[in-house]
């Protein structure tokens, strides 16, 4: 009998100390963990569901491929988002069509402002806001704002000093302010 | 009225700010509307930006799994060559050390011995250290059972080790010695750190 309890009771230390010795059932466990996280970094990176999947996958499979020099000094959930926001980079220059805002356009339009709700429509004029933004600020935001990292852990997964993230940050916010000023008057 | 804190605003919104930057902007807000404005615009747009949607109509969870459990590829164990190569890699600095260390002591030996056989080609003075089984034996006489003078020996020793080149030789040696010592250190180091920066993507 094993001594190993099933992956979803253990720590996600033991998950990880496992995966590196190549448990693929620990790996998946983790996947299973980070799955939406990393899903959702991906999606406001690219703003297309679909391709927010397959930026998540790819990350998963380069984090099982690195994993045996991960060093958990610094949150898994950081260092796998990490992976998902280069991922989504490289997949945004790779594939600029992604970002074509044109093509991201409001699909609730579409359907007459009868049927609109207004918060939703309002939800979706801030996620092509954020898509307009150029990707090295979007990344910035996306960690910021829906991932609630320090400046710290920001310029340490993006690889850039802490300066740039706030530069990077401020730019982020002012050209959001100028394109969401009917928003954000009302409320 | 001090001046306005405006590019300060942001980290202070996502408290980053701390001492004495924190308590300026602080203080200013207390005093300034149009910061207290601006403010109040930043927190308004980190609320507007979380109605933002989530990725809807996703891949349910376990099937997600299952996709990537499919996409792994193959990481097969590292064979005990490549463990023991990279235990050798981080051992390199200390062979350095090691290194070091022993180049050191080679000079300071053979900086000792020449003092000594320069003081015994003056006047066999060395022949009081030796051991006490041998104290009736000068150098000279010891190194005659051997077939060669103390003349001779000291000679060449000097030759090899000290009267050559604006420095001497052994000075230059050392010197030679321990910069290619560092510039392995060194090259050690950056190819430690590439390495790092690949790994960590």
């Amino acid at each position: 009998m094993s001594s190993r309890s099933a992956p979803s009771a253990q720590t996600e230390l033991e998950l990880i100390t496992q995966a590196q010795q190549g448990d693929r059932r620990a790996f998946g466990e983790l996947v299973r963990r980070h799955r939406e996280g990393v899903v959702n970094v991906a999606y406001r990176m690219c703003g297309d569901a679909n391709l927010a999947e397959d930026a998540a996958q790819e990350a998963f499979i380069r984090a099982w491929q690195h994993l045996p020099s991960y060093r958990p000094r610094s949150p898994f959930r950081h260092w796998v988002h990490r992976i998902a926001t280069n991922v989504a980079l490289d997949m945004l220059r790779r594939e600029r069509e992604t970002v074509d805002i044109d093509a991201l356009s409001l699909p609730t339009l579409d359907k007459g402002p009868e049927a609109m709700v207004e918060g939703k429509e309002r939800g979706e004029r801030v996620r092509q806001a954020v898509l307009a933004l150029p990707p090295a600020s979007r990344a910035v935001l996306v960690l910021r704002e829906y991932e609630g990292l320090s400046y710290r852990e920001i310029a340490d997964t993006l690889g850039i000093p802490i300066g740039t993230v706030m530069s990077r940050l401020n730019y982020a916010r002012n050209r959001l302010r100028q394109s969401l000023a009917s928003y954000l008057e009302v409320l | 009225m001090t001046e306005h804190v405006t590019a300060w605003l942001g980290a202070y919104h996502d408290g980053e700010l701390q001492g004495r930057r924190l308590r300026q902007v602080e203080t200013h807000l207390a005093h300034c509307a149009t910061c207290r404005a601006d403010l109040e615009r930043l927190r308004a747009l980190a609320a507007l930006l979380l109605e933002s949607p989530a990725a809807e109509n996703l891949t349910p969870p376990e099937r997600f799994v299952a996709q990537v459990g499919l996409r792994l590829p193959r990481r097969p164990a590292r064979p005990a060559w490549q463990r023991g190569l990279e235990i050798g890699w981080q051992l390199v600095p200390l062979g350095l050390l090691g290194a070091w260390a022993f180049v050191q002591a080679v000079f300071v030996v053979a900086g000792a011995v020449l003092v000594a056989l320069r003081m015994s080609l003056e006047g066999d003075v060395v022949a009081g250290l030796l051991p006490a089984s041998q104290q009736g034996l000068s150098l000279s006489e010891t190194f005659s059972l051997s077939g060669a003078s103390l003349g001779d020996v000291g000679r060449i020793m000097l030759r090899l080790l000290g009267n050559r080149g604006p420095l001497g030789w052994g000075v230059t040696l050392n010197l030679v010695l321990l910069v290619l010592i560092g510039l392995l250190y060194w090259s050690w180091m950056a190819s430690w750190w590439a390495l790092r920066q690949h790994r960590q993507l």
